[in-house]
């Protein structure tokens, strides 16, 4: 082939090349004239973009001048990719956010300030909602978001293992106020078996990492940081007397698994051979897959505090700040968290506790034909807890926390109190760096 | 009809190599100065704002973490690239020998090196348990006690650079391999002749003769050690209390956890700094120990 026909055949590879590219880049404008074309971003599984998807096709019939494109992002590189998208003002219309992520991009910015289309809005009343879910929606007085996959954190307890040890039920306990941090421990031990190898085989519970042991922290009236997020407040002797109880569960009761035998979860909740489990509501369609061997139910965490010791967390819906469709984008909004929606994802796949009070404490709710049964927990949790100290330096301060606790949790230092005072060092550093660094 | 077009000299050359200075200068050229001038400022996507050499002032003098990560990288340089460098010798010299199968046997010895970085550390998860894991198995057997390899701060970084080893029957060794076969039999045969013995002939004739390639894997083993990464974010996520936070890991979690880039990217001038002078130091030495041919 000669030097010309060369040059001629690369100069039609790139011509292909750049033809197909416009294709396909025109292939992404698919919005007819006269539609509204919003998009919607969020992760899951996919059973969980499934029932999205199948709300955003109601949706769409319901508003016909309105089309939705959803787009799926893997939850590992969520977070980077929504900053990145909103950053560059490419984000999509409307984004389901992590409520540990809220807190930082709504302060620079990022959302659309939702209070003009709700006070437009007739069928909007605030006084319709849990006010922990509330809490999460707003910053500076203002609604930025609606809240999706809220729930409480529970206790998921095996019954069987409970029926065997000869324990009261914890649901009954709780319903007479005697479900406290002692009776837990005591529960905890009695479930605890080891073979005559010294090789466990039950243990009472899983100890809870972080952000569960919050309940404990606050069940000890201690808490993370002070009222302003300034300061760490865990030099407090509560908070010793809280984190002392979760290692000693490890290492005196020997009713919890060290890190080394909980490894490859090797005792896993599903697993049977757990009696207690911290989680939030969304695992309940995981375990409804799983267990099939065991009783398993719900109830509240233990409180020495009237539940105020509950937490509770969501993700928010939020209508980004530059999007030309900021209206269809509340409509879709408002879609996704209304009645019908929270039904689905509340009623009956019990993938998120109804953030209407009226439809969590609808008989369609509270009364199930599958385990989990006792749905009055989820609401108890829900009517007392409260949210996270979650701000902007959260995944920082967190993560000094992880570091250093390890210490205590691992058993290479058994004094909470010793171990509490490199945690409050750093974790302080961490608040008190300047913005930026 | 036949088009002709006069062209330069080198024309077609300068055509092909634009694909690949292209890609250098937007992906890689591009994005060092871009980083080096985030280096300089506090940025999280929404705020820039210059700082100088503020960025690198507070690693070097306020942040435990950097010093910590750097503590544990270089120790893990130290054992692992020396320990990587003699395993994959060793495993090229026996796969060298003329024994019937031999391609069967470099196969075998490579495949580890085929499995996606993510999968082998899951696989090391499980060999670590301290319960149940087949590396306490073997040391059991020994009447040692059970190291909490992953959870115990003291065996955390020994862990690492026991997994390193997984990496010798790799690349490392397929150069060692041709390497070993581009040295002449006469030389062996002459050695044979003078009474050398085997350890006299891998002395004086295998080790110089492969001290290039020996040169070349050092530097691409510290560099890629100083880069060490999958592993512990998939496996201790920088834990027990920071011991396997790895220079890289702790790179990482500044720039796409905390969203602070202009650290981040301090802290990736700081390493890129630190392998330069490691290279150099290293090239400076070459001239003592490394032997090319054509200079002879």
């Amino acid at each position: 082939m000669s030097s010309g026909s060369n040059l001629l055949v690369g100069a039609a590879v790139i011509a292909a090349l750049a033809i197909s590219w416009m294709i396909h880049e025109r292939g992404q404008i698919t919005c007819p004239p006269d539609k509204a074309c919003i998009r919607y971003m969020a992760w899951g599984n996919p059973e969980q973009m499934n029932v999205e998807r199948g709300l955003t096709d109601r949706f769409e019939k319901e508003n016909p001048t309105i089309q939705v494109d959803l787009v799926s992002v893997p939850g590992a590189n969520y977070l980077q990719k929504e900053t990145l998208m909103l950053a560059t003002k490419t984000a999509p219309d409307v984004l389901r956010v992590d409520h540990y992520n809220f807190p930082k991009l709504v302060e620079d910015g990022y959302f659309a300030d939702l209070t003009p289309y709700a006070s437009r809005d007739p069928s909007y009343r605030a006084a319709d909602f849990w006010p922990s879910a509330m809490a999460e929606n707003t910053y500076q007085g203002r609604l930025y978001g609606l809240n999706v996959l809220f729930g409480g954190e529970v206790l998921y307890y095996n019954k069987t293992l409970f029926k065997s040890a000869g324990l009261t039920d914890p649901f009954i306990l709780a319903k007479k106020g005697e479900w406290t941090w002692e009776q837990f421990r005591k529960d905890a031990i009695a479930m605890t078996r080891f073979g005559s190898d010294g090789e466990p085989i039950t243990f009472g519970t899983l100890n809870p990492g972080m952000p569960s042991i919050t309940a404990v922290l606050r069940g000890f009236g201690a808490d993370w940081l002070n009222a302003r997020h300034t300061d760490s407040a865990l030099d407090d002797p509560r908070a010793a007397a809280a984190l002392q109880f979760v290692a000693d569960l490890v290492w005196k009761d020997h009713a919890a698994p060290n890190p080394a035998q909980s490894a490859n979860n090797a005792f896993a909740f599903e697993t049977g051979k757990v009696g207690m489990y911290f989680d939030w509501m969304g695992m309940t369609p995981r375990f409804r897959n799983l267990i099939k061997e065991f009783d398993w139910d719900v109830c509240t965490l233990p409180t020495d505090t009237k539940g105020e010791n509950y937490i509770v967390k969501g993700n928010q819906l939020v209508v980004s700040a530059s999007s030309p469709n900021k209206e269809a984008g509340w409509k879709f909004v408002r879609f996704m968290t209304g009645v019908e929606a929270e039904t689905l994802l509340g009623d009956d796949l019990r993938r998120e506790f109804p953030t209407r009070q009226a439809v969590a404490e609808s008989p369609r709710f509270v009364t199930c034909t599958k385990t989990p049964y006792q749905v009055s927990a989820f609401v108890d949790c829900v009517k007392t807890g409260r949210i996270l100290p979650i701000d902007d330096r959260w995944a920082e301060w967190t993560q000094d926390y992880n570091s250093d606790i390890d210490d205590l949790m691992a058993g290479r230092n058994r004094s909470a109190k010793a171990v509490l005072q490199k945690v409050v060092k750093d974790v302080d550093r961490t608040l008190h760096e300047p913005p930026g660094y | 009809m036949q088009i002709r077009i006069r062209v330069k000299p080198g024309f077609y050359g300068a055509l092909y190599v634009t694909p690949w200075v292209l890609g250098f200068l937007i992906f890689t050229a591009g994005p060092m100065l871009a980083s080096f001038f985030l280096s300089l400022h506090t940025y999280d996507l929404h705020d820039l704002r210059f700082v100088g050499l503020e960025n690198y002032h507070r690693l070097f003098t306020q942040d435990p973490l950097f010093w910590k990560a750097l503590r544990v990288t270089v120790t893990y340089a130290l054992f692992s690239v020396p320990l990587g460098i003699a395993g994959s010798l060793a495993l090229a010299l026996l796969l060298n020998q003329k024994v019937r199968g031999i391609p069967v046997f470099r196969c075998l010895c490579y495949m580890p090196s085929l499995v996606p970085a993510v999968a082998s550390a899951i696989l090391w998860q499980w060999a670590f348990n301290a319960d149940h894991g087949f590396i306490n198995q073997i040391v059991g057997l020994f009447g040692f006690g059970k190291p909490q390899w992953l959870q115990d701060e003291k065996w955390t970084l020994p862990a690492f650079i026991i997994m390193s080893l997984w990496g010798v029957g790799g690349g490392r060794m397929i150069i060692f391999l041709a390497g070993l076969q581009g040295i002449p039999e006469s030389y062996y045969e002459a050695a044979t002749l003078d009474g050398a013995s085997t350890w006299q002939q891998f002395r004086e004739v295998t080790l110089p003769m492969l001290s290039p390639v020996t040169f070349f894997n050092l530097i691409l083993g510290l560099i890629g050690s100083f880069q060490f990464f999958t592993g512990a974010y998939v496996m201790t996520s920088g834990g027990p209390n920071n011991a396997s936070l790895f220079y890289a890991l702790y790179l990482f979690r500044n720039g796409f956890e905390y969203m602070k880039f202009g650290k981040a990217s301090a802290l990736a001038w700081v390493l890129f700094a630190i392998l330069l002078v490691l290279t150099l130091i290293q090239f400076s030495f070459s001239k003592r120990w490394v032997y090319y041919e054509e200079n002879a």
